[in-house]
Formats: structure tokens, C-alpha cells, sequence
């Protein structure tokens, strides 16, 4: 059978043949359109139309049709009817119906999806940023993209439809040409390290992303948070090889720094503050001993030998400009047989931190080899070198707190004093070292015993953390179609990362110092290998039912381990790196050994009838290494209609004036969620260890044998449209995402001892509803100016339905577990700012007020006489409860933004373009943990506001207390205060760029086309949010205690100019 | 066409085969091991009976901060950094449920309590399975478990330290913990209320009783002697607990088994524990005479980590920052802590403050002492006095041995008016030898005395809330049988 069917095409080739003729031209200006590919309908017969737009053409003289297509216009067939002369006017194609598009295991035209599918050019992607992520911000409908801070290759969190998971991962699977990669930092130290980034934005063709059910369920167990499908370009047919030179240098600049007290108002803001703790003191002596403030327990200013006052500006130390530059060359094309594409890159970016440093180099091949008519290779490799080099910005996950951090020591160290010792009065230093007392900042004298907690420089100066990748993503594939509409594919592939981390801490100040300087190095080396063999089937049958039919299977093997060493006490100080001599000579750190493999099978079927009935369904069967024996398979699928309403004649006839294209999509399926799972973590494991000497072996996991994946039901409805002869296009659809088996560490009574005392069960549950509207309007599409608007939309509800029984709530920490900041609770959005209501100042004693549980209000004095209360009611005075988190504590207001979205407005005329991109979230909170510090009042240094505002006579209306030297429960350093939650509603200028190209240049040149550009990045917020930017994550990727703003750097600003140079 | 075909068949087969890899399927975790493995062998079984002892040495538990808390809590040290993170509110007594230490501490406690429990379950199945009971004799097999039992004992004295009220409150009728007997390795048995302060001795007699019977006369060497426990250090620490219940008749029968007649006082049968001539000795390198009935070892490759170490908190050595220095008006005032005492020889004066030196070898390395041979001199001069209700003058001598020892000055019987005065240099004794050693608050505690103050710390009366920890608020939390202090 299959015989008969392949000699059949085979003898389609031979035979007689005709010569057709004939030009092709558009319908907008009735010019030639050059590179329309004209094919005999049937075959793989076909032409290139030349400059003129003129085609020549041999068809089998059986043939009946010609079909031309070409990006951009809409594909047309003309019946051959015995002509040799055709001429074609094709429609330009605003709505890019025919446009190909990726999607899982396979690709499609844009008309036929029938799930939910953002997709997004390489195009409209390109912007002058180091990794993809930023430029996707705000561009995908359902996605959600927020850059933790301005920190250098810190990973971006990205939510598809919202939070799917609670202690798992709630980021997309992510799948670069077929392979799903390596996410997240894996760096082992300061030194952060996007996965992401080490992908050269500029190598991407497209991004796909998949959202609904319908579209993910071919990737079943992995596919709950959404798969962003990644496709690096390819060599397009043209007369000669495509020679692309892009370079770009910027400049970056941090965004909005903290207004703070400079050493006068320092000195008098502090020794207010003393003073009120003296007033109170008195109190609380015997008259006989009372002494008055004395001049030796006041802060003051110090001078330098020229005499002059010390004002440390400690942010000058910790931020800079820092300049980029950009190189990215490509060379691509396409014969007959053969499509290459050849590029390399090469980037260099000095963040807003001093010593924060990215360099990438990398090299991309990307080949296709047709060997025979059915057999087609094709190899993509990407190498990639990326090396990031970094302080300890105290601004990566989890180090909120560190007190080496020095995006927090930038605002809380004191201005009274510098970072070297040149100050002469009143007491004399001057020999020029760091100013230091032990492991602290030097106080010169000023009383209360400290003014900072390192001294920042040295530690700037000293100590490195570096972090370099070699990664190899590579893929190697083999088509064979073996008759007509048959597509077997083999697909091989590789993700291989190898990471090394290098620090050294110096033993002068900071981490260091305890262990007399210590180097840390680290390798880690993650590989992964997948395997995908699929066969697509494509037919129609009685000329209306066409099917597609897709069958594969998958492994997946991946590979972690990562070891290192820690040496101690410097020999010498020459000696800063581990290789060298040390005196306390090694401890391992960072050690893991693990694996996981996935054996998946999966078919997707789709069928549409006369492309106005659609119907898909897919499913896949994935098998999982870190399940329990007995329990690794699971099932999931989904199913998906579309009504392309339309084509309907009662709807063409009533509507055409209006609408065209309408389609309604419905689709279900279940997906799952694997995040959570550990690879071994249904075992029961001891774990070796040593005592002083000695081998151990201890208990160290209570596995679960009867855990399972997260599953996600997703629902969605959608339509689509075009309204003004698709002028305007609208997208909108609604969904609704029931999660269930959430994993959850359930907490056990910490008394049982079990190791962490929490055991992983599937246990609880969640919804994301929303709706998504996205609207392209092409405003101006002359040949010679073009004015398009972008604009998309998305709503969120989130809610917990559901915990783990018995468990009331799961707490948020920021900066390890520092800090309590978020409680996901039942019945409210996950990771809800939890703290204790606050309700300003007293105006008559300057006291904060807290509102109890009952909600009575409490006022708070650090220090009272003897024999008072600390906390009182403020009705009667009489003594209240310590306020506390666990007690008074509530759940203050939702993270997560329930709006969302970007603006995109590109205009071109003649030889300019302009491009402004905006994005915006509503209706959201952010808990501005770091105001807490800029008002608390130990010796830490205090925002502006705090001097002009803070309460200081009976009557004051204010919301900052009366400054009581030591105090560092009013201001929320001690709980968190709703004073310091925010709205955060944002709308941001992400990106506002000119350019202008020169098309026309003299042949002789050798240059086809110059485009001279210029950029701004995260150009300008408009927004209430008092922090520096209500676009943050201190917290990175998780989900249980987001929207937190706490001793993190601020956003980056970054101006750069390019030149992209066409050979 | 040929060629062709068979490709296409290739790849087909491959397509459906998928060429499954049942073993990746199934992986084996190469750096741990899987419980139903971890009794095969007798090294396994030694170095899980490691793992209780290494579980104890955390640097959450006794490789630091349990000593750091006892210690802090009372009146010898000022702290200097007001560091959360570094004992301040335990310092201040102002813990609460949510406190770190509070919580840290109770859960290192249960985190050992539970690998003993596992460990004796295991080790107790393995000896009626018949493949595995011949891997240890029955020796072996009462040495390991005698060890477990000893160290479960240990457990539950120290939690009853901070978390319940003091026997002699009560005469132990108080809440006091949840005894955890069993292996726990599944989410179910949450809850479980608290026993009495007098269940929870009457257990931890029990398992000492136990262990005293079972664990080895000698552990062969002067590391293991010190570091793994035998019959000598199970009857000392066994002095320290009846002298927590003013059971004094007791103190003296036990402290008897190890102490002879009259000086120089030493123990005669299983390991020769004795008073070393210099206390100096004692605490350098290689921290294992047999004064040191029971330590923590400590190695740069095992150490209790930052923020965690005694040499960190206290020590004023090179690359040091301690927390906190002695109170000047403390301890090193008294009049009673002589000028040529030796033991004075264990502090340092920097910049007008005094810092306790006795972990002077690195801020993580000393080993930390859990019980020392003059910890049973001083339990057994306080016991037999009291048991006697007179002092004797053995009582006298005992007290001298280790005042004498650091050329303190030593004691006739004139110099004691009556009992208390007696009991009063004793506790005087206990506060100069044992400072920094995790003691002074329980001493306090036992004889239900108000923790004295110190800098802006106000005292802590036996009547006051604070006098005793509360049980942390994860506990609460999750086991709704608790009972909150």
C-alpha cells in the first residue's frame, strides 16, 4: 500500500510538461511584489518571481492550479485552465492568516489554531536588551514579565495565565527547537545566571506561546504553567548569501535612588531622636543621678584635613553608569537544497552596581540539507559563553537581609562618616585606610555604637563572585517523507551547561572576615538529552475533511551535579583564589548528584471540515523517573473546537460590511505539574555525613510514596475577528484554570523530627480566571508609511480553594525566612501581603498606631519609665498586649496585578521608524518592605521625608512618629505595617526608540541598507508607588511571597544608539 | 527505493519502541542512601549511631547554641552587636513563640529525638531479621542501642531546660514535653500532648537506667571516649539529672559508681576519668583527657557553622567579632573568683571589656563540652552535703579538688557557717568553672532563683512568664494537642 502510494507521487514528477508564464502584483499599489513563491498546486513544483515580479514556471501538463504565496499577502490559487500566461494580484494579508506558526511538536497555519497561541516575531523582539525576556514584556496577551531588579542577569519571572503552582514552579516549560532547556539561576553565587540569557535575542525567529490546554496538553505533564516555544532563525531563499552587522553601546543608569538625609540632617534628625530617648530616660532616674544630654552622646559631624564636613553619599560608592556595547553579525541564506544561517555574537554590559559585569560570546549554526526529494537533515547548534561577574548586591533571592548586601548598605549606612579614614576632627585619623572597627563600619567617635554595618568599599573592592556558563544547545533532525503527507521526524538534541563559579571573600570586612578570607569555586554541570520521533500525517479527504495526524514519542534524560570546595585563611594576601595557599584547606560545598528522565508518548489529532469546522484533540502519557514504583505514568490531554464563523454564508452575508474572520474557539484538557517533585522524593534516604572525623549516616528524608503531578483543567472560550476590512483585529477569550493536587511541603508538628519538617502531598487546590483582549490596529499601511498599534489586555483572579488539612496558611519569607512578609491563604490570591493594620500617628503624642486584632488601637513608644507599657490602648491609656504578626496580623492586600498588559505603537515613513512600548499593571500591591528601614531609627539613615515630616510637636498630622533614637518597631522594621504597603499600580514607557534606515545606497558601496537607531529603555513609570519601582521581585521566582520591595536595587535605565548594517 | 524503505521502518521502530529505559526510570540515588539499605552492614549501623551524636553536634543544638542560650540567658555576658540573629532576644529574655531560637532549637532537639527513635526501631528489626541479625554481635548491639537510649535521655533533659517549668517548681507536676518515643516517617500523629515535667524524668531515668546497663565499660580510645558515650559518662550525666530533681540520695549513689572515697577523686572501673592537673589542658588541642567525659568534636571540615560556634560568640581571638563580652560587674567582680585563679587564665581584656577565652583555638574548631568530670565532683559535694544536711567533709574535699585545681583557694570547714553558705560557694564554684558552658541558667532554674539582671535586662523572677521558654509557634501550630506555657 504504501508502495503503490509513493510510486504514485514518484510518476507525478515525471511526464510532460507546460510553461506558464506571468507577473504577480499587489492590490494595495498595483506594484510587482518580487519573492512570491508560485507552486503547482500538489506538488513541490514551483518558482521565485524575480525584481520585476515576473515568474516562469514548467508545470506537469496534468496540473490544475497554481498557488501563490508570500509572506504578508494572502496565499491566492488560479486554475491553470490551459493558460500560459497568468497574471496574479495578490492581498496583502494585515491579518497574516497564512503566516506558519509553531506549535508543539509541528507547525501550523495561523487560521487553523485552534487553541489559545500568543505568537510573536523575532521582529517585533529585537530591541537592544541582553536576554529575550525583557524584550517579551508586556508584548504576549496572558504574560506576565517582571525584571526582579537592575541587577545583571538576574532571571526574570514570568507567569502564562498566572500563579498554576504554589510550592512548585509556576514559570512556562521553555523549548528551544524542539528541546525543552534549562531554566532559572544556577549560579552558586552572588553572581546571578539567567539560563535565558544565554540565548542571543537576536537568533530568535519567533516565539510561541502556548496557553490553553488545548495547545499545551502535547506537552502533558509539564505543561501547566504554559510552554513558551522558542525558534532561532533560518535562511531565507534569496539571490545571494544576507549579511547583517548589528551593533549597538548604551548606557545604563540606576532609575530613581532613594532621597536621603545628608550628614546635617542626619546629625540633627539623630540627635532629636537621642534626645527623645533621653527625655524618656531621665524619667526612669533618680533625680539625684539624673545628668543632662551631654555632648558625648550626640552624633556629629566630622571634618576632613581641608576642613571640610564630611557627607557621605555612600549610593556614589555603589552605583555608576555602566556602558554596553553589543556586536552581532549573521549571515544567512538559502539555495535549492540548502538553508544556513551563520551567526555570531558578542555583548559586554556594565550594570548600575559597580563590578557588575556580562559578557556573552556566542556562535549559532543553523543548517537545513535537503539530500534527496524525502529526506531532509538539519542541524541547529548554538555555543555560548556567558560570564557574569558580580558583588553581593543582597539583590537575588533570598539575600534580602544579608548585611553585606550593598544595594541595602547604599541607604542605610551613615553619611557621618566615609569609607577611608581622613577625617581630623574631633578626633584624629588620617592615615588614609578603610575606615573600620573590627567587622564593622568605624564610628570616629560617634556614640551609639554603630553607623553602619560594613564598610561597603572594601567589600566592593576585595571580594568577586563570578559566574561563567559554556553551554551547548544543540539539535540534530531527520525528515523523511515517504510519500506524500507523511512526516517522519527525528530529533535529537542537547542541552549541555557547565557552570563555574569562582569567589573570594577577603578577610578586611564583610562575610570574609570571621574565616580570615575564604574562596569558594564551584562547578556545576547540568545535561540534558532529548530524543523526539514523531510522524505527522496530513490528508483531505472527499475534498472538504482535512486531517492531521501527529504520533510521537519522547525521553528526556537529564543529568545535575555540582561540587565544590571552600578554603580558609588567607596565607598571604597576595592569595585571592582557591588554587592558591590557604591555611584551613578545604570544605565541599554546593554538592548535588542527581538525574531525572521522562519517557513520553503523545498524538494530537485535528480535523477541520472545509476550514469552518475545526476539532483537535491531543494527548500524552508521560512517565516520570521521581515518582514512586507503581505510580510514574500519568495520562493528560485536551480538546479544542473552532467555528470559523465566517465562512458561514448567513454570517459573510449580514456582517461582511463589519466584521471578517470571526472565530469562536472552545477548549478543555488537563495538564499537569511536575515542578514540585523531587528526583528522589518518594524515597525514604540517609544521608552520609561526618562526626569531627568520623562517618555518619542519618536520616534525611521522609519520602511520599503516593505523590503525583499538579493537575491543571483549563477552560477556555475565545473570539476572534477583524473588523474595518481588517483593519482592526481583535482577539479576546476567557479562561478558567481549576488546579488540583498542588503539592504542598504540609507542615508536621515539629516535634515528630521529621527532617524539615514538612512531607510533600498532593493536597491542595487553586483557580486563575481571566480574560485576555488583544488588539492590532493597522492605523497607516502605505507602502511608504505605516502606523500600527498593538494593545493587549489581561485580567487575573487568583484563589486558593484549598490547603492541606488542618493547615490554616503558608507563610511568606523574604531574605530566607528574615522577614515574614506573605501568607497564601484559603480564599484570597496566593501570597497576600500579611501584616498588621496601622493607622498613622497619634497627633498628640507622636506614637504610632496599630490596630489590634479586635481592631482597637494601640500606640506604640520604644521606651517608657518604668513601670509603663511599651503598648496602650489609645482610648484609655490603660495597657494593651505586645502587637505582634501572629496575633494582629491580616492579610493586607494581593501582590498580583488583577490587569495587565502592554501598548505597542510602531510608525514608519520613508526612511524613520519610531517605536513606543508601554506596559502597565493594575489593581495590585507591593509590600515596600525597604521604607521600613528608610525610617527606622538606629543609627540607620533615613529618607528626606523623615526629617521634613516626622512627627515632632503635639497636633503634628503626620504618618511618620516622633523619632525615638533605637526605635525600630513603629516604622515596620520588626513586622510589616500596612504604612508600608503600596498600591503599585504602574503604567511604564518600557521602550521608546527612533531610527532611520538608508535603503537607497549606491551599489558600489556593497551595503544594501544602514539603519542608525537610538533606544530608551524603561524610559519612564507614571505611578503613586513611593519605592523606586513598582516593577520588582526581591524575592525572585517564587510564588509565596511576591510583590515584596525590600533592600533590593533599583531598575536599570538604560540609552543606547545602534547601527544595523544589511550586505 | 530499497534504502529507502528501510529507514523508514527503522524509524518507525523507534517511534513506537521509543527505546524505553526502565533503568532511568527507576533511578538510584547515588550520594544517599535508601532506608531499606541503611542496617545491611555493620559500618552502616556504626555511622547511623554516629549520625545521632552528629545530629546533636548542630551547631542549632549542642555543637553551640544550646550552650550560647543557657548561658546568655543569665547574668554573666552583655551582648555587644544587638543582633537578632545572634541570641539578643534570647539575651534580653524576650523570646517568643515566633523567635528563631525558640523554634530552632526545639526543632534540632526533635529532628535527633526522631533519627534516635528511627535508629532504635531499625537497629531493633534488624536483629530479628535473619539476614541481617548477624552483622553485630550482641554486644555491639547493646553498645549501639545503650548509646541511643543515653542520648534520647540527653534530649529531653535539655529541652526540659528551656521549654518546661523546673522540677522543683511543682515538685514536676508542670507541663512539660511531648514524649516522641516512636519513629515518625509518615504525616500522620500530628498531635500529641505534653507529659509532666516528673513523666519526662521518670522517662529519661529510665532510658539512663537503660543505657547504663548496655553501653561499653570503654570506647578504646581517648577520642572515642570522649566523644561516644560510656558506662562513666552515662552515670555522670545521670548526676546531673537527679540533682535537677533534688533527688541528692541518688546524686551521691551514681556520682559513687565514678568518684572514689577521697582525693585525689577518680573513677576506678571503665574509663579512668579524672580531674586534670591544669584546666588549661583541658581546653586546647586535642580537647580529649579524661576530664572530658563527653564532647562535641569539632573539625574545620565539621564545624557548627557561622553564628553558631562558642569561639564565635565569645572569643576575642584573630579575625573574631563576638557577641558578647562578660559583664564586668558579674562574675569576674566576684571576689570569690581569686586573681591567681587559673581559670582567669581563660579570659581576655580588649578595649576595657572582658571576653571569655576559653575557645581561644579558633571561633569554630574547640571542642564544646557537654559534661566534664569536675561537673560530677561539684554535683556530688552539693548532693552529699544536702543528703547529709550537714557539710561533710568530703563534701569540702570534693569542692576543693576543683577549686584547688585552678589554684582558686581552698576551703576548711570554718569557712562555712552552715549548709547554705556551703551551697553557696558550691554554685559560686559552678558559675567560675563552668562558664560559657552551658550551664549557669539551668543551675539558676533548678533552685527556682530569680535570673538576675544585667545592663538594661531586667530580673527575671521564678513568677514571671519569661522565666521559661514557650513552646514555638510551629509546634502550636501543627500539633493541636499542645499546650502553650
Amino acid at each position: 500500500m504504501l508502495f503503490t502510494l509513493l510510486l504514485l507521487t514518484a510518476s507525478l514528477v515525471i511526464g510532460q510538461t507546460v510553461q506558464i508564464t506571468g507577473t504577480v502584483t499587489s492590490s494595495e499599489d498595483g506594484l510587482a511584489v518580487p519573492g512570491v513563491s508560485v507552486t503547482v498546486k500538489g506538488t513541490t513544483l514551483g518558482a521565485i518571481t524575480g525584481p520585476d515580479g515576473k515568474y516562469v514556471i514548467s508545470v506537469p501538463a496534468n496540473a490544475k492550479a497554481l498557488t501563490y504565496s508570500f509572506i504578508g499577502f494572502k496565499s491566492k490559487e488560479i486554475a491553470i485552465e490551459g493558460k500560459n500566461k497568468i497574471d496574479a494580484v495578490i492581498e496583502q494579508d494585515l491579518f497574516q492568516v497564512d503566516e506558519v506558526v509553531v506549535v508543539g511538536y509541528g507547525t501550523t497555519q495561523k487560521r487553523d489554531i485552534t487553541g489559545s497561541i500568543s505568537s510573536v516575531s523575532g521582529e517585533s523582539l529585537k530591541l537592544p536588551v541582553q536576554s529575550f525576556d525583557q524584550s517579551l514584556q508586556g508584548k504576549a496577551t496572558g504574560v506576565s514579565i517582571t525584571m526582579p531588579n537592575g541587577v545583571l542577569n538576574n532571571p526574570p519571572v514570568i507567569r502564562v495565565r498566572g500563579y498554576n503552582s504554589i510550592t512548585g514552579s509556576s514559570s512556562p516549560l521553555i523549548v528551544v527547537d524542539g528541546v525543552p532547556i534549562f531554566t532559572g539561576d544556577i549560579s552558586t553565587n552572588n553572581s546571578a545566571s539567567n539560563t535565558l540569557a544565554d540565548i542571543n535575542p537576536s537568533d530568535i525567529a519567533s516565539m510561541e506561546i502556548l496557553k490553553d490546554a488545548s495547545a499545551t496538553a502535547v506537552y502533558g505533564s509539564r505543561a501547566a504553567n504554559g510552554v513558551i516555544l522558542i525558534t532561532t532563525k533560518k535562511g531565507i531563499k534569496s539571490e545571494k548569501p544576507k549579511i547583517t552587522y548589528d551593533v549597538y553601546m548604551g548606557w545604563s543608569k540606576p532609575y530613581k535612588l532613594f532621597d536621603l538625609m545628608n550628614a546635617a540632617q542626619y546629625v540633627e534628625h539623630k540627635n532629636l531622636a537621642r534626645k527623645n530617648y533621653n527625655d524618656i530616660r531621665l524619667l526612669n532616674t533618680a533625680p539625684a543621678n539624673q545628668t543632662p544630654l551631654d555632648a558625648g552622646t550626640m552624633f556629629f559631624i566630622s571634618y576632613d584635613a581641608a576642613g571640610k564636613p564630611i557627607d557621605t553619599n555612600w549610593a556614589d560608592y555603589i552605583y555608576q553608569t555602566g556602558f554596553q556595547q553589543n556586536h552581532a553579525l549573521s549571515i544567512s541564506g538559502a539555495t535549492k537544497s540548502t538553508n544556513y544561517y551563520l551567526s555570531v555574537g558578542y555583548t559586554d554590559q556594565a550594570g548600575i552596581i559597580v563590578k557588575n559585569q556580562f559578557t556573552r560570546k556566542n556562535v549559532r549554526l543553523n543548517i537545513d540539507q535537503k539530500v534527496t526529494d524525502y529526506l531532509t537533515l538539519n542541524a541547529n547548534f548554538g555555543y555560548t559563553n556567558s560570564f557574569n561577574a558580580a558583588p553581593n548586591t543582597g539583590s537575588l533571592a533570598g539575600q534580602a537581609f544579608n548585611t553585606s548586601g550593598i544595594a541595602r548598605l547604599a541607604f542605610v549606612t551613615a553619611p557621618i562618616v566615609g569609607p577611608y579614614n581622613i577625617a581630623v576632627t574631633p578626633n584624629l585619623f588620617n592615615d588614609g585606610k578603610f575606615n573600620l572597627n573590627g567587622n564593622n563600619l568605624g564610628v570616629w567617635g560617634n556614640p551609639g555604637g554603630s553607623l553602619g554595618y560594613l564598610n561597603p568599599i572594601p567589600v566592593i573592592e576585595s571580594n568577586k563572585f563570578t559566574s561563567e556558563n559554556e553551554r551547548i544547545l544543540a539539535t540534530f533532525s531527520g525528515t523523511l517523507s515517504p510519500f506524500r503527507g507523511l512526516t517522519l521526524k527525528t530529533v535529537y538534541g542537547i542541552d549541555n551547561i557547565g557552570n563555574e563559579g569562582i569567589s573570594y571573600q577577603s578577610p578586611i570586612q564583610g562575610d570574609g572576615y570571621s574565616s580570615n578570607g575564604t574562596a569558594t569555586n564551584t562547578f556545576s554541570r547540568r545535561n540534558r538529552w532529548t530524543w523526539t520521533n514523531t510522524a505527522n500525517y496530513n490528508t483531505v479527504l472527499a475534498e472538504k475533511f482535512n486531517i492531521s495526524l501527529l504520533a510521537g514519542a519522547e525521553e528526556q534524560y537529564s543529568t545535575i551535579n555540582v561540587w565544590g570546595g571552600n578554603r580558609s585563611g588567607v596565607a598571604d594576601p597576595f592569595v585571592t583564589s582557591y588554587q592558591g595557599s590557604w591555611v584551613t584547606p578545604l570544605n565541599p560545598t554546593s554538592l548535588t548528584q542527581t538525574e531525572n528522565y521522562f519517557i513520553s508518548y503523545f498524538s494530537r489529532v485535528s480535523i477541520n471540515y472545509s476550514k469552518k469546522y475545526y476539532f483537535e484533540v491531543s494527548g500524552r502519557r508521560d512517565g516520570f523517573s521521581g515518582l514512586a514504583a507503581g505510580k510514574k505514568y500519568g495520562l493528560f490531554g485536551g480538546a479544542s473546537a473552532m467555528w470559523a464563523l465566517s465562512e458561514e454564508n448567513f454570517v459573510k452575508n449580514s456582517l461582511d460590511k463589519y466584521l471578517s474572520d470571526l472565530r469562536l474557539k472552545i477548549s478543555y484538557g488537563r495538564v499537569g505539574n511536575m515542578s514540585g517533585i523531587d528526583n528522589f522524593g518518594s524515597l525514604f534516604l540517609n544521608s552520609p555525613g561526618i562526626y569531627g572525623t568520623i562517618p555518619t549516616l542519618y536520616f534525611s528524608q521522609a519520602g511520599n510514596a503516593d505523590l503525583k503531578w499538579e493537575t491543571s483543567d483549563k477552560y477556555d472560550i475565545g473570539l476572534t475577528f477583524g473588523i474595518l476590512k481588517d483593519r482592526v483585529q481583535v482577539e479576546m477569550s476567557y479562561f478558567y484554570n481549576d488546579i488540583n493536587n498542588l503539592i504542598l511541603n504540609t507542615p508536621q508538628a515539629p516535634s515528630k523530627g521529621i527532617p524539615g519538617n514538612t512531607i510533600p502531598q498532593n493536597v491542595g487546590s487553586m483557580f486563575n480566571k481571566g480574560f485576555e483582549l488583544s488588539l492590532t490596529s493597522f492605523n497607516i499601511s502605505k507602502k511608504n508609511m505605516q502606523w500600527t498599534t498593538t494593545f493587549n489586555l489581561s485580567s487575573l483572579k487568583n484563589e486558593v480553594t484549598a490547603l492541606a488539612p488542618g493547615i490554616d496558611y503558608i507563610t511568606g519569607y523574604s531574605g530566607g525566612t528574615t522577614e515574614t512578609t506573605n501568607r497564601t491563604l484559603v480564599g484570597y490570591p496566593i501570597g497576600m501581603i500579611f501584616g498588621v493594620q496601622t493607622n498613622g500617628v497619634d497627633p498628640t503624642s507622636g506614637r504610632r498606631i496599630f490596630l489590634d486584632k479586635n481592631g482597637r488601637e494601640v500606640l506604640y513608644s520604644n521606651y517608657v519609665p518604668v513601670g509603663q507599657s511599651n503598648w496602650t490602648y489609645r482610648d484609655d491609656g490603660t495597657t494593651a498586649p505586645a502587637i505582634s504578626i501572629a496575633t494582629d496580623g491580616k492579610p493586607l492586600a494581593s501582590p498580583l496585578p488583577k490587569i495587565y498588559g502592554g501598548l505597542d505603537n510602531t510608525f514608519s515613513y520613508s526612511g524613520f521608524d519610531a517605536n513606543v512600548g508601554l506596559t502597565y499593571a493594575f489593581d495590585f500591591y507591593n509590600y515596600f518592605g525597604s521604607k521600613a528601614g528608610l525610617r527606622d531609627q538606629r543609627f540607620w539613615n533615613n529618607s528626606v521625608e523623615v526629617y521634613k515630616n516626622a512627627w515632632k510637636n503635639p497636633g503634628d498630622i503626620t504618618n511618620i512618629p516622633k523619632p525615638v533614637f533605637g526605635d525600630n518597631v513603629s516604622n515596620g522594621s520588626t513586622m510589616v505595617i500596612s504604612e508600608n504597603v503600596e498600591k503599585g499600580n504602574y503604567v511604564k514607557i518600557r521602550n521608546l526608540s527612533i531610527g532611520y534606515t538608508f535603503n537607497k545606497l549606491p551599489e558600489k558601496v556593497g551595503i544594501q541598507s544602514i539603519r542608525l537607531y537610538t533606544q530608551i529603555f524603561n524610559a519612564f513609570v507614571f505611578t503613586k508607588y513611593t519605592g523606586s519601582d513598582p516593577e520588582v521581585s526581591t524575592n525572585g521566582d517564587t510564588n509565596l511571597s511576591p510583590g515584596v520591595d525590600r533592600n533590593t536595587a533599583p531598575q536599570a535605565r538604560t540609552y543606547t544608539f545602534g547601527i544595523n548594517v544589511n550586505f | 527505493m530499497k534504502k529507502l524503505n528501510i529507514l523508514f521502518v527503522l524509524i518507525f521502530a523507534m517511534l513506537i519502541t521509543g527505546s524505553c529505559s526502565k533503568d532511568k526510570l527507576d533511578p538510584i540515588p547515588k550520594t544517599y542512601l535508601p532506608d531499606f539499605s541503611a542496617f545491611d552492614t555493620k559500618d552502616r549501623i556504626v555511622a547511623q549511631v554516629n549520625g545521632l551524636y552528629d545530629f546533636m553536634k548542630s551547631g542549632q543544638y549542642r555543637g553551640g547554641r544550646f550552650l550560647i542560650y543557657i548561658d546568655i540567658r543569665a547574668d554573666n555576658f552583655n551582648n555587644l552587636l544587638s543582633n537578632g540573629v545572634t541570641g539578643y532576644q534570647t539575651w534580653q529574655n524576650l523570646v517568643t513563640e515566633s523567635t528563631n531560637e525558640v523554634a530552632g532549637l526545639w526543632t534540632q532537639v526533635y529532628a535527633t529525638l526522631n533519627a534516635i527513635n528511627i535508629f532504635i526501631e531499625g537497629l531493633d528489626a534488624s536483629r530479628l531479621d535473619p539476614g541481617k541479625a548477624a552483622n553485630i554481635t550482641d554486644a555491639e548491639y547493646k553498645q549501639y542501642k545503650g548509646e541511643a537510649l543515653a542520648l534520647r535521655a540527653l534530649c529531653y533533659f535539655d529541652l526540659l531546660q528551656l521549654y518546661a517549668k523546673p522540677y522543683n517548681m511543682g515538685a514536676g507536676a508542670n507541663l512539660g514535653l511531648p514524649l516522641r518515643l516512636k519513629a515518625y516517617k509518615t504525616p500522620a500523629d500530628n498531635d500529641l500532648a505534653r507529659n509532666t515535667v516528673s513523666e519526662v524524668y521518670t522517662q529519661i531515668l529510665a532510658d539512663l537506667n537503660a543505657s547504663e546497663a548496655m553501653v561499653a565499660l570503654t570506647n578504646g580510645t581517648a577520642i572515642l571516649n570522649t566523644t561516644r558515650l560510656h558506662r562513666n559518662s552515662v552515670i555522670a550525666l545521670k548526676t546531673r539529672v537527679y540533682l535537677h530533681m533534688n533527688n541528692y540520695a541518688a546524686v551521691v549513689t551514681e556520682a559513687n559508681k565514678i568518684v572514689t572515697a577521697s582525693a585525689p577523686f577518680s573513677a576506678t572501673t571503665g574509663v579512668a576519668n579524672a580531674l586534670q592537673a591544669s584546666i588549661s589542658t583541658v581546653f586546647t588541642s586535642p580537647w580529649t583527657t579524661t576530664e572530658s567525659m563527653f564532647s562535641m568534636p569539632m573539625v574545620a571540615t565539621d564545624a557548627p557553622g557561622t553564628q553558631n560556634g562558642l569561639g564565635y560568640y565569645y572569643s576575642r581571638v584573630a579575625n573574631s567579632s563576638p557577641d558578647y563580652s562578660l559583664v564586668a560587674t558579674g562574675i569576674i567582680a566576684n571576689a570569690g573568683f581569686t586573681a591567681g585563679d587559673a581559670r582567669r587564665g581563660l579570659l581576655t581584656i580588649n578595649s576595657g571589656k572582658t571576653y571569655l577565652n576559653k575557645y581561644n583555638v579558633d571561633l569554630f574548631i574547640d571542642y564544646v563540652p557537654v559534661i566534664r568530670y569536675s561537673e560530677v565532683l561539684l554535683n556530688l559535694a552539693e548532693a552529699e552535703a544536702q543528703a547529709a544536711g550537714v557539710v561533710t567533709a568530703r563534701s569540702i574535699a570534693l569542692l576543693n579538688a576543683v577549686r584547688g585545681r585552678s589554684g582558686g583557694g581552698t576551703y576548711v570547714a570554718g569557712d562555712f557557717a552552715n549548709l547554705a553558705a556551703f551551697i553557696d560557694k558550691v554554685m559560686l564554684e559552678r558559675n567560675i568553672e563552668f562558664l560559657g558552658e552551658g550551664l549557669r541558667s539551668s543551675d539558676l532554674l533548678r533552685t527556682v532563683s530569680t535570673i538576675p539582671g544585667k545592663a538594661t535586662v531586667n530580673p527575671v523572677p521564678p513568677t514571671s512568664t519569661n522565666y521559661i521558654w514557650p513552646i514555638p509557634l510551629s509546634e502550636i501550630l501543627s500539633n493541636k494537642a499542645i499546650v502553650q506555657n
